[in-house]
Order: C-alpha cells, then sequence, then structure tokens
C-alpha cells in the first residue's frame, strides 16, 4: 500500500513542476535555515573536541555572592579560594580543575600585534579534556606547582608566531611574560568558552599570586564524574557543601550561590532566573528555544497548507473515485499525509545540502574564530525530526480537507 | 463594484482566511525588520558627538574583580600611566575614562525624582576627555583644574537630557535634580550636544559626564585611557607603547586598540544580527510570493467558467485585470488591517521603550507598502492567465 502511495506521490509531483518548485522552495528554505540553527547549537553545546565527555563534565560558570544587609550582590565567575577549597575536594568527582575563565591579552611579532585569548589553568585540565596534540604535550600538575613558565599553544598561534614550523620548545612572549612552549594543539572553536583559547599557561605563573586571597576572582571549575549515574551526586553534594561556605571576608559577602551544571544548565539559568537562584531551567531554556522555531514555521506552514488546499481539486475525480469504492475518511487522510510527508523528505535532501553550503560557507568566512562546522550524525538526525515535524504539521489540515470531499460532488467536479 | 469584490471574498471565506492570515504574519514579518532597519539608519545620520579619527584606546586590566574596589596605590599606578603616556613624542593628548567609545561595558544610572523616570548613561572622565575626543561643547564650560577647589559635584550632561530635566530652562548654574536624593550637591557646569559611546548606531539616549581625578586616592582609577596621537604614527608604535606602561605597571595588562577599529567590531556586532534576519525575511518573502502565485494560479483555473461568463457578457480584459487583483487587494487590506491594529498597541500602550513613534510609524508605512507590491507583483501572472480565458472554450469546460 504504502509502494502505491508513493508512486501516486511522484507522479502528483511530477505533473504540475511549478507548484512542486513552490512547495519544495519553501520546504527547502525553511528546513536549510532550521538545520543551520541546530548545527550551531550543536557546535556550542554538543560533545566535540576536546570537550568528548560533555555526558559527564559538570563545570562552575557563575557564582552569585550576596550581603543581603547591605543589600549587595555579585553575580560573576568564581573567586579561587571557593573553588580550590570547597570545589577541589568534593568527594565524588574523579577530577576537578580550576581554570580562569579567558581574556584577551596583545602580543607582539615583529612588531605586529596580535590579540590572543588567554587561559591560565591547572595541571587537571589537560586529564579532563581530550586534546590532541600536535607536537609536544600538556604542562603538568608540577609545572602548575612549581610555576614554571611553560604554554600550551594552539595551531593559529603557531602560524602567527613561529610561521607554521615546530614550536615545542622555543619561547613566546605574551602579556609581558615569556613562555616555552610545551604543546601544540588543534584550534578550539570560540563557542567551545569552556575550553576556548589561544595561549594556556599555568595558573600560577599570574604576574602576582594575590588571586590566591582575593576575595573576589574569575575563575571556572570542571568536574568530570567517574560515572554518568555520578552527576546527580556531584550536583547534590555541591549544594551540601555551598551551605556551609566560610568567607574569607564574611563583612564583604556572607552568602553564596553556585550549581555544577552543563554549559547549557548554566545558560538557561542565567535566562530564566535573574538571581541566579540553584535550579534546573534547562527545559524552560529548551522550550523557548522550541517554541521560536515552531514561531518561524507558521509562516511558511501557512503557505504550504494554502498550496496544498488550492490543488484539491486537481484531485477531485481521484477522491470521488476512492471514496465511491470504499476507501474511509481516515485512509485518504493517511495517504495525504504520506504525501506532503514525501514531499518534506524531499525537500529536507536539498536542505541538507544547502545547510552543508551555508555552514561550509561560514567555516570559510572565519566569522566565527576557529569555527569548523562539520554534519554528523546528531544534525542529520536534529534535520530528519525537523522535516517530519514540519511534514505533518502542514500536512494535517489539507488531507482532513481533502478526505472530506462528497463522493458524488468529488465525481462532478464541483468546487468546496 | 468595491461591495461585490468583498461579496467575491467572503464567499470564499474559508480558503481565502488561510490566505489572509499568510498576509498577516508576512506583514509582522517585514514589519519588525524594516523597523529595526529604520530604527539603526535613523541612529546613523544623527550626530556622534565625538571623533574618532587618531585616538587609540587603551583599556588597562587591573586584575580585579569589580570597579567598586581600589586601593590608592592603584589610582597612583594610574596616575603614573597618565604621566608616562605624556612623555612620548607621538601622543598629543590623554585622556582617562571610565567607559570607552565603542566598548561594550557602562554605567548607567535611573533616578525617579517628581514622579519622572530619567535614565541615563555615566561616565566618570578627566579634564583632558573633551580636548581628546573633540566633544562639542554648547553650553557653560567643561571640567578643569580650578574644579579641585568645589565643594560641590560639577556634572556636564548632553542636550537630551537637559531638555529632559530642566526643559527650556538654562542648566547651567543649576542643581541637577535626579541625583538630589543623595544628599550630594550636584550642579551642571555644561552642556554637550551628545555623546553616543555606543557609536554611531546606538539608540540615543541621556549622557551625564563626572569629572575624575587621578590625583585623588578617593576617586577611582579610569579603566580606560584614550591617547590622541599626532597624525602620522604608525601601528608600530603598540609596541613601543605597551612595553613602556608594562614597565610602569608589571602587574597589570593592557589592550590598546585604536578607536577606528573597535568601530568596526561595533559595526559588525550590530549590523550581522540585522543582515541575518533580513536574508531570511527576504526569503519568506519570495516563498510568500511564489506561494501567492500557486494559489492564485490555481484559483483562476478553478473560475474558468465564471470569467468565461463574465467575457462573453462584455466585460473587457481590464475588468477581468480588476476583478483577480482587486479580490487580492481586498484580502491584502484586511491582513494588513488585522496586523496594524495589533501593531498600533504596541506605541500606544508604550511597550517599546527604544524605538520612537516616528521610526514606528516610517516601518508601518514602508512595510504597507512593501506587502502591497508584493502580493500586486504576486497577482499579475495569474490574472494576465484570467485574460486569456476564451469565452467559448471556457463556458463548455468541463
Amino acid at each position: 500500500m504504502l509502494k502505491n502511495y508513493l508512486k501516486i506521490a511522484l507522479k502528483v509531483l511530477l505533473r504540475r513542476k511549478f507548484f512542486t518548485f513552490i512547495s519544495l522552495f519553501g520546504i527547502s528554505f525553511t528546513l536549510v535555515v532550521l538545520m543551520v540553527a541546530s548545527a550551531l547549537f550543536d557546535h556550542a553545546f554538543g560533545p566535540l573536541s576536546p570537550e568528548l565527555k560533555t555526558d559527564r563534565m559538570l563545570g562552575i560558570y557563575t557564582v552569585r555572592m550576596e550581603m543581603p544587609e547591605k543589600g549587595m550582590a555579585r553575580t560573576a565567575a568564581a573567586p579561587y579560594w571557593f573553588l580550590d577549597r570547597y570545589v577541589r575536594t568534593l568527594a565524588t568527582p574523579e577530577k576537578v580543575s580550576i581554570f580562569s575563565s579567558q581574556k584577551t591579552v596583545s602580543a607582539f611579532k615583529n612588531g605586529v600585534k596580535h590579540i590572543l585569548f588567554f587561559k591560565r589553568t591547572d595541571g587537571q585540565f589537560w586529564e579532563i579534556l581530550d586534546f590532541d596534540f600536535l607536537e609536544g604535550g600538556p604542562f603538568t600538575a608540577q609545572d602548575e606547582k612549581e610555576a614554571n613558565m611553560v604554554a600550551v599553544i594552539n595551531e593559529a598561534t603557531r602560524q602567527k608566531f613561529f610561521d607554521g614550523g615546530s614550536a615545542a620548545g622555543k619561547t613566546i612572549e605574551v602579556d609581558g611574560q615569556s613562555f616555552r612552549v610545551a604543546g601544540v594543539v588543534p584550534n578550539v572553536p570560540i563557542f567551545r568558552i569552556t575550553s576556548y583559547a589561544d595561549v594556556w599557561v599555568p595558573l600560577s605563573t599570574a604576574k602576582s599570586n594575590a588571586y590566591l586571597r582575593d576575595q573576589t576572582g574569575n575563575f571556572w571549575a570542571l568536574m568530570l564524574a567517574k560515572r554518568r549515574d555520578d552527576v546527580p551526586k556531584i550536583k547534590e553534594e555541591l549544594q551540601g557543601v555551598i551551605s556551609n561556605v566560610e568567607f574569607p571576608n564574611p563583612n564583604e559577602f556572607n552568602t553564596l550561590i553556585a550549581a555544577a551544571e552543563t554549559l547549557f544548565e548554566s545558560v538557561a539559568r542565567g535566562f530564566f532566573s535573574q538571581d541566579r537562584t540553584a535550579g534546573n531551567y534547562s527545559a524552560h531554556l529548551l522550550a523557548l528555544l522550541l517554541t521560536l522555531a515552531v514561531l518561524f514555521m507558521l509562516l511558511p506552514t501557512l503557505n504550504l497548507i494554502n498550496i496544498n488546499v488550492s490543488r484539491i481539486m486537481e484531485r477531485a475525480s481521484e477522491i470521488g473515485v476512492r471514496k465511491a469504492f470504499g476507501a474511509s475518511s481516515w485512509t485518504l487522510v493517511g495517504q495525504f499525509v504520506v504525501e506532503n510527508l514525501i514531499l518534506t523528505l524531499v525537500g529536507g535532501v536539498i536542505a541538507f545540502f544547502g545547510a552543508m553550503l551555508i555552514l561550509n560557507m561560514l567555516t570559510n568566512s572565519g566569522l566565527i574564530q576557529y569555527a569548523e562546522f562539520h554534519i554528523n550524525y546528531r544534525i542529520f538526525l536534529y534535520g530528519l525530526a525537523v522535516a517530519l515535524f514540519f511534514g505533518l504539521f502542514s500536512g494535517v489540515y489539507p488531507a482532513w480537507k481533502m478526505s472530506r470531499l462528497h463522493p458524488v460532488e468529488a465525481l462532478r467536479g464541483k468546487s468546496l | 463594484m468595491i461591495k461585490h469584490l468583498f461579496k467575491l471574498v467572503w464567499n470564499r471565506k474559508r480558503s481565502n482566511l488561510l490566505i489572509m492570515l499568510e498576509i498577516f504574519f508576512s506583514f509582522i514579518v517585514m514589519f519588525a525588520v524594516i523597523t529595526l532597519s529604520v530604527y539603526y539608519a535613523d541612529n546613523y545620520r544623527q550626530p556622534l558627538g565625538f571623533s574618532f579619527e587618531n585616538v587609540w584606546n587603551i583599556s588597562i586590566d587591573m586584575r580585579v574583580a569589580t570597579d567598586d574596589i581600589w586601593s590608592p596605590e592603584m589610582v597612583k599606578t594610574t596616575e603614573q600611566l597618565y604621566l608616562a603616556l605624556k612623555d612620548f613624542e607621538e601622543i598629543e593628548m590623554a585622556a582617562g575614562a571610565h567607559s570607552a567609545p565603542y566598548g561594550f561595558g557602562n554605567r548607567t544610572s535611573v533616578n525617579e525624582y517628581d514622579g519622572k523616570r530619567v535614565e541615563m548613561e555615566v561616565n566618570e572622565v578627566t579634564d583632558d576627555f573633551l580636548k581628546v575626543m573633540e566633544v562639542p561643547l554648547v553650553r557653560g564650560r567643561w571640567f578643569d583644574k580650578s574644579d579641585d577647589a568645589l565643594n560641590w559635584k560639577p556634572v556636564v550632561i548632553n542636550q537630551r537630557l537637559a531638555r529632559e530635566v530642566f526643559g527650556s530652562e538654562d542648566p547651567i548654574d543649576k542643581k541637577y535634580e535626579p541625583w538630589s536624593s543623595s544628599g550630594e550637591d550636584v550642579r551642571v557646569i555644561g552642556v554637550v550636544t551628545d555623546f553616543r559611546q555606543g557609536g554611531e548606531f546606538a539608540g540615543l539616549g541621556n549622557y551625564l559626564f563626572e569629572r575624575k581625578r587621578l590625583d585623588d586616592p578617593n576617586n577611582r582609577p579610569p579603566r580606560n585611557l584614550l591617547i590622541k596621537l599626532r597624525p602620522g604614527t604608525t601601528a608600530e608604535f603598540e609596541e613601543n607603547l605597551v612595553s613602556k606602561l608594562q614597565a610602569v605597571a608589571r602587574e597589570w595588562s593592557f589592550e590598546v586598540l585604536p578607536l577606528t577599529r573597535m568601530r568596526e567590531i561595533a559595526f559588525k556586532f550590530r549590523l550581522i544580527p540585522i543582515i541575518i534576519l533580513g536574508l531570511i525575511a527576504g526569503f519568506l518573502m519570495i516563498m510568500v510570493g511564489l506561494g501567492l502565485v500557486g494559489v492564485l494560479w490555481q484559483n483562476v483555473t478553478q473560475r474558468i467558467k465564471e470569467i468565461g461568463l463574465r467575457r462573453a457578457k462584455g466585460a473587457t480584459v481590464g475588468n477581468i485585470h480588476m476583478q483577480i487583483l482587486g479580490e487580492l487587494i481586498v484580502l491584502t487590506s484586511f491582513g494588513v488591517l488585522l496586523g496594524a491594529i495589533i501593531l498600533v498597541q504596541f506605541p500606544l500602550l508604550d511597550l517599546i521603550g527604544f524605538i520612537s513613534t516616528r521610526v514606528f510609524a516610517i516601518g508601518l508605512v514602508v512595510a504597507v507598502l512593501v506587502i502591497y507590491a508584493l502580493t500586486f507583483v504576486a497577482g499579475l501572472y495569474p490574472s494576465w492567465l484570467a485574460t486569456k480565458v476564451q469565452p467559448a472554450e471556457a463556458l463548455h469546460y468541463e
């Protein structure tokens, strides 16, 4: 039966080529936009080298420190003392890394200035994240302890400072400090804010060690769970710990709100909970994004429905014959929905290539630093899901309307 | 004639309703994109209030987490940096500022007084700021050394803020009301035309300058130093400059950018989203246009008998054109009217803070024109098809 539907659908598509073209144009365009959007989303939040273990990784990106008595509050990256004393000591995570949120610094090479993103990290950073080293290797916990002036740089920086030649063991001057290059890694896309930088150096090489004592600071933590089941346990353990935090200077701040969360959860919490109270808001953000996608599909859907409805008469005699021979309305609805799904899937294939082309252009334009968009199976699945949803969304009403044609009138070719 | 068109549209209300909805949504999308573009274009035409040529910004990272925490040593170091800048041949003038033009950081203040709500951007700048940035002063005077001795706090405001707070009165030497509640004696000493810190595309807002002193440990140090270079200074100067600054403040970091470069970044930041939105909206409109062509074409083929009858009864080609396009225009008008009724609620209920009524009205009118043009063009081919109907054939068409 499905084979018959397929045959009929193909014949209908080829009969009026102009109509098929305008339907496909709308469908492909809509799906291209949604596929590119989901590729960007996946690029920012899905697993991507070097963050391959995203399902076991949790971070602490923002903390809120308050002094309710004075009405003071500060929401920003965490101070070092908090992460060092209360997060590094958590029992559940396998590994904990503390590193500075990235900032830009300038470095000069032959009188030309380069602006580099700069991160100070500990040794664990390199164990939690799966960097592929092009040459050399990471710096270690030992380097961090001894404040050795060593650095890991990315490929783009090697290109700028060493003309693409070997860099390991050579010296690079960044932000007024000299570092020996320990290793070179491939470029990390700018969207991956957890791991992204141009140059990574040990925390302890900071120009002053005041960060160890400062009441506030700009540090992030990354935790790796032993198993996926441990993720909720880590979240719980942290909540248990933060209620007993002892502040170095309790006259300035005395309450702290923080959560161990994925980057997406952190973004969602920042978006929906202005005062950063703990809680999981990722479902809210996901719902918001899906609503936006459906809103965007509204106009293309109306367009497709209008075209389909206006073409019912073309099929009137076919419907009349089917009905006269006993086909139920439901069978007909099924048939037309399947036809529409086939059309959307054809549009989906076109859109898939269109999206690939646009993502390629985005990669080559350099608009998003170091971004390399590749179509992976997740994006393919998102695209398929979106195409199927769109096909159903736009196919049901015309199909229902078609199935309601009265057989006698339909056979006579009377208009609705 | 028009009554007749309405009747024709009404008779096919079920399928026309969907087309009308499509036009309605297209109108809303067009309105949003066009209004945003008009808003940007309108902002771009307004005076900027400063000059960015030959000015570089040195952003200082003092390695502290908030602006509100500083030590007297930090103020001292900043002053030393400022003095070091003055030694350079290449630098004509230098000034300190809390936030830099085209930068992303700014300080805002919202005050309620006299039942009015006044919102403004605030910047703290040193005495040389006016000359470095070439801010046009229209009334009163700018900060100078003699202000050290004052026992009240001088501020300079832009014309928009002067109008909002003082109306038509001369604001010079008047108490600055919005800040009077803090108990501080704040007085206006000068008015500048404008200072649009966010750059050409940023919205028009109120602006207020406070005076910053580099020799007062109670005054927080500026986060940015702006330098006016002598013409002909090359980019190589930067390395020299940074190493000198680094020698003065070893623990701090400096980021030097010419304002022209910061301007480019700010432009990209504002324009890229609207270009992407515009492209998407453009494709949506092509899709809607093509869809309308398809629907109307189908419509004409279904009504061949009716059209044939009209032709047989003596209707001219023009009459047929009028009928098909007329019906379409009636339909479009319904969609646009519905959209306009909903959209007009926004300025009426004061829901759009940043877009002025004028920009809103221009956006609305342009969107209406675009939608009419789109549906008209989409209707041309089907209505031409309708005029080709031969009465003799049409009447025995089955």
